[in-house]
């Protein structure tokens, strides 16, 4: 019996359906829906309906509105270093060209290095006292005390120091991508430009930003939403202190859930993370993605 | 998509069916400008590459330092290891740290959940990816163009959202604190990322491959499998690789996930910091031998890990 190509895609496709079904859609319904009552911590404890209740909680409180300010703003500031270092050296190894391309491999290899791994590693160089950067700093006449920037433990500049490592290890993604998208740009049409006597700058804006949009926007989206989760690098680093400085939505999420046993509030919290995500995500995929829609 | 129009002429050979984007583009086209061998970006005078080697220099210098000053450090005496001021080199070399940190108990079986995980995870997500992948791009239905978006928008979802649920369905499945448990969890991450990939790879392969199959007698599933799979390896290595990398480094899952049969490295790395003070110098010691071999694989296979990736973020 021969079943028609239609039904053969589906029956193709049921599995891994099935099993996104399960795992992923059934527990974020589950998240949906425990969002609406109120949850004992305990296993087998109490759980009542409360209807909207913990959304008025979340949004009540300080910590979740802080929370989602951190994590904005620390998206902005990873994205936007890691789009400016990446398209530098995406543009060095262009400007080498192939005797570079060694490099090019050596410079992937924080790819592949464990998040928690990386957090560990710029604690380490940051931590007050045996910090490596601040005595650097401090025998290069730069800073009077080794310790006078508490990269760690100042809450006013904690948000910035938590995110080098997460600049650190995927600027080389930014770079692969925008290498790339460099390299399909026609050397004819650079040519051509400089014969007409442009200068760098205008080569740079008007020319091969224009053209690497689609790439560049790609690159951003991808990137802002493994951002805006960001977990693993700051709860090593400083597990969102100090006074709840680096604390992004993630990590209160994970607290409110585990530490403070309130899964409803978390529930709640998460739903709403999830929502803002879907949203910002759908808006930069209808006005500069567009998928499906080749250049 | 353009890089998949590149793939296309590599396709028939699976060893360089992952050609770095570096050996495709256009290089092939007849050199010209003012006698010197170089082309559109590629800087021609002598004096700007020196700059820009000089550059590159030093950006690779910042760049590695840290991972080395890990790599020294785990070489340093334990009390060298929080010396104050911090020196960058050992004073004086031992194998100290990376005797304690894999003596210590339930290391040695870290190292082996992590890996039985992420082989688990990793054959889990190719088993599901590559038919789903083959579904949509060889037969282009709506549903096939729904799925491909639905697991895009299964990438947004948050994994502190979910890997609380996760974890009580799989305790009700009597599967807690167990690798395939975390394997699974692991896959809902690498099973999106491997459709698209593999989406990318099948959609190189010429229609006319499994339709030649097919008249000769072979069923679909057969052409499937005897004749478009041989075709597109060296795409399925890839998206294993990325997979196994998906597992090996996630920490989210893990601590949600794991007591202390399942634990995987990544949590034992974590749990120093509390639970035996600040032991630096085992951690160090640790996460090198964790992460070292990984970084031997990236460059062994940067090929196919360089297409991957940027097929990856190109394609979306």
């Amino acid at each position: 019996m021969r079943i028609s190509d239609r039904r053969f895609a589906l029956f193709l496709m049921a599995p891994a359906a099935l099993f996104l079904a399960i795992f992923v859609a059934f527990p974020l319904f589950r998240l949906v829906a425990d969002s609406f009552y109120k949850i004992s911590p305990i296993a087998g404890g109490p759980r009542d309906f409360v209807g909207l209740d913990n959304y008025v909680r979340a949004f009540a409180s300080e910590a979740f509105t802080g929370a989602g300010w951190r994590t904005l703003a620390y998206t902005l500031v990873v994205v936007t270093l890691e789009f400016a270092l990446g398209l530098g050296m995406a543009l060095l190894f262009t400007m080498l060209g192939k005797s570079s391309q060694i490099w090019r491999t050596v410079f992937m290899y924080p790819l592949m290095i464990a998040p928690i791994v990386a957090g560990l590693l710029w604690k380490f160089l940051m931590i007050d006292n045996f910090g490596l950067i601040g005595t650097l700093l401090h025998q290069a006449g730069i800073l009077s005390d080794p310790n006078q920037i508490g990269w760690l433990s100042d809450p006013n500049i904690v948000l910035f120091s938590v995110a080098i490592p997460d600049i650190w290890l995927t600027t080389s993604f930014m770079c692969l991508v925008l290498f790339a998208g460099l390299q399909n740009i026609p050397g004819d049409l650079i040519e051509a430009a400089r014969l007409d006597g442009a200068r760098a700058p205008d080569l740079l804006f008007r020319i091969i930003l224009p053209l690497l949009r689609p790439v560049i926007a790609v690159a951003l989206v991808v990137r802002g939403i493994d951002a805006a989760r960001a977990f693993d690098t700051i709860l090593i680093q400083t597990n969102g202190g100090p006074q709840s400085a680096s604390e992004t939505m993630s990590l209160l999420i994970y607290r409110t859930m585990i530490r403070f046993g309130d899964p409803g509030l978390a529930s709640a919290m998460g739903t709403i993370y999830l929502l803002a995500m879907l949203a910002v995500a759908f808006f930069a995929v209808a006005t500069i993605w567009r998928p499906g829609k080749d250049n | 998509m353009r890089v998949a129009e590149r793939m296309k002429h590599d396709a028939g050979t699976p060893a360089r069916a992952a050609g770095a984007p570096s050996a495709a583009p256009a290089v092939v086209r007849p050199r010209k400008r003012r006698g010197v061998n170089r082309e559109g970006l590629e800087a021609g005078r002598r004096s700007t590459r020196t700059l820009l080697w000089v550059l590159l220099a030093a950006a690779m210098v910042l760049y590695g330092f840290p991972f080395l000053y890990l790599l020294f450090t785990s070489f340093k005496t334990p009390i060298d290891t929080i010396a104050v001021p911090p020196t960058i080199l050992p004073r004086e070399w031992t194998l100290e740290n990376y005797t304690n940190a894999l003596g210590r108990s339930g290391v040695l079986a870290s190292f082996i959940n992590s890996v039985q995980t992420a082989i688990i995870s990793t054959v889990l997500s190719l088993a599901l990816a590559v038919p789903a992948a083959y579904g949509i791009t060889r037969y282009k239905t709506l549903s096939g163009r729904i799925f491909i978006m639905a697991a895009l928008v299964t990438r947004m979802v948050p994994p502190v959202a979910i890997g609380i649920p996760l974890a009580s369905m799989m305790g009700t499945l009597g599967l807690s604190d167990t690798p395939i448990a975390l394997s699974i969890a692991h896959t809902t991450i690498s099973l999106p990322l491997s459709i698209w990939l593999m989406s990318s790879f099948f959609e190189a392969v010429p229609q006319d491959l499994e339709e030649a199959a097919t008249v000769d007698g072979c069923s679909r599933l057969g052409a499937l499998w005897r004749v478009v799979i041989p075709v597109v390896s060296g795409g399925i290595a890839v998206t294993a690789i990325f997979a196994f990398l998906a597992s090996w480094n996630e920490f989210l899952f893990a601590l949600l996930m794991t007591a202390i049969r399942s634990q995987t490295t990544p949590v034992v790395i974590a749990n120093f910091q509390t639970q035996f003070g600040l032991d630096w110098g085992s951690m160090t010691a640790l996460a090198a031998v964790y992460s070292i071999p990984v970084i031997l694989l990236t460059l062994l296979l940067q090929r196919k890990i360089v297409a991957g990736m940027t097929l990856g973020a190109v394609k979306g």
